[in-house]
């Protein structure tokens, strides 16, 4: 009888430590099980329709305007935004976000139409009255009084555009403004006969507002653009697969 | 005789509960990990120690993200390519390079920020993604954790910051220098942006 227990006891522990071993002795083997289980799911991801490639044909002039964005950036943005952020208070530029956020409005509220979301573009229109009116020219945002007025996801002609299945051509990097796509190039020239600062007079002056929202915009933003680009082994590639990931996630929500 | 094989069977159960039946929800399980990290942001007492302060947030990093996975993801074909001795070579390198810039990002550059939890998607019994907003002055930014279940635990296998993935992006410039470029190449230019780094930082610090 207590023969039998030893044996028990024995086979038992011999078990115990072999779950306790087993890890480490087939660690290789894992790893390649790990390896093949991502190859697998990698593939099925390869196999939905969203792409993340983007044809490149104006190569050397996209990556020369990258290196001069790339300066405008380091020698005159960056500075600018670093002294209005300075000496302008959180309350004051977070105001004047909102301002531009609102003016966007219209182009917003037409392509939430176009793409059929009529319950987003209520609330851009609810959000624009109530802001323009109560929140004095849409300085401040009074989404906070109603959940139902939480911005909904920013809509544009470009995306319009890739809602209904048109891709995104080549690549293009415009000068000041960025890395853009054929497809959201002409989306943004569409939007901008809906935005009031393209009628403002004379040229200079709707050019100076575009300027100011950039550097306001931008003061809420110092020191991403650095991380990204001290991140990347080949930095134009990083930012032209960021573009496309970014829009491809804008078009899906 | 019979207390003994009780004793055992206790054993036994105990052991398959400790691995099989912790059911541990992602979403939790990174909150304690952050909540550490920026804890460790805030205590003055490392503001003079930015050094020791890097050690602990590096260490929390370590046990939160999986970075073996990162690595065969950001190659996944090439990952074949690689040598044993290359692939346990890229994947140190490769987690210096993120260590060096994410650490240094969130130790320059924290202001307060607030990390609001915004909810999970589980995916399968393995896969999980967990949705952060990250409130800064008056902008948020959205920031998505994939992460997966191994050896019952949920690690971090890729970031996601305003739908651009992290592993994506990687894969994607991995692979065109790997179109022209061998392993080892890929691993001593990641070594040279490692040790320029290091300098830079040496320099910054004095």
């Amino acid at each position: 009888m207590k023969k039998k227990i030893y044996i028990i006891v024995g086979t038992l522990t011999f078990v115990l430590f072999g779950i306790v071993l087993f890890p480490g002795l087939s660690f290789s083997s894992s790893e390649d099980d790990e390896y093949a289980a991502i190859m697998e799911e990698l593939e099925e991801e390869d196999k939905g329709s969203e792409t993340y490639s983007v044809s490149d044909p104006l190569y050397y002039w996209n990556k020369a305007m990258f290196h001069v964005n790339d300066k405008l950036y380091f020698w005159a943005m960056k500075p600018v935004a670093s002294g209005y952020k300075t000496i302008t208070p959180t309350i004051v530029r977070s105001g004047i976000k909102n301002f531009f956020y609102n003016l966007g409005t219209p182009v917003r509220f037409v392509s939430c139409l176009l793409q059929g979301k009529s319950e987003a573009a209520g609330t851009e229109l609810g959000r624009f009255m109530i802001n323009t009116t109560f929140g004095v020219l849409g300085f401040g945002d009074l989404s906070y009084l109603d959940p139902k007025l939480t911005p909904p996801p920013d809509e544009d002609f470009g995306q319009t555009l890739g809602i209904w299945g048109i891709g995104n051509g080549i690549y293009l990097v415009w000068p000041v403004l960025g890395p853009s796509t054929l497809r959201d190039s002409i989306g943004a020239f569409s939007d901008s006969f809906l935005s009031p600062v393209t009628y403002t007079e004379p040229l200079s002056v709707s050019a100076g507002i575009t300027a100011f929202d950039q550097i306001n915009s931008l003061s809420f933003r110092l020191g991403d653009y650095e991380t990204l680009k001290g991140a990347a082994l080949e930095p134009y590639e990083a930012f032209r697969n960021a573009y496309i990931q970014y829009r491809v996630q804008k078009i899906k929500d | 005789m019979k207390k003994i094989i009780y004793i055992i069977t206790a054993v036994f159960f105990c052991m398959a509960g400790f691995v099989h039946g912790a059911e541990h929800q992602p979403l939790d399980e990174l909150k304690v990990p952050m909540e550490k990290a920026i804890s460790i942001l805030k205590d003055p007492q490392y503001q003079k120690q930015k050094e020791a302060q890097r050690e602990k947030i590096w260490e929390i990093v370590n046990q939160t993200f999986d970075f073996k996975a990162i690595s065969m993801r950001t190659l996944a074909k090439n990952w074949k390519l690689f040598s044993d001795k290359q692939k346990e070579e890229f994947t140190s390198v490769f987690t210096e390079l993120l260590k060096n810039t994410y650490i240094d990002k969130i130790q320059g550059e924290f202001h307060n920020e607030e990390i609001i939890f915004t909810g999970q998607d589980i995916i399968s019994s393995t896969k999980a993604r967990v949705n952060t907003k990250i409130l800064r002055e008056k902008i948020e930014i959205p920031m998505d954790y994939s992460m997966s279940l191994s050896n019952d635990k949920w690690m971090i296998y890729d970031v996601n910051i305003e739908g651009v993935s992290l592993v994506k992006n990687y894969r994607n410039q991995f692979k065109e220098i790997l179109a022209k470029e061998t392993p080892a190449q890929l691993i001593q230019r990641l070594k040279e942006k490692n040790e320029k780094h290091e300098q830079d930082r040496i320099k910054e610090q004095d």
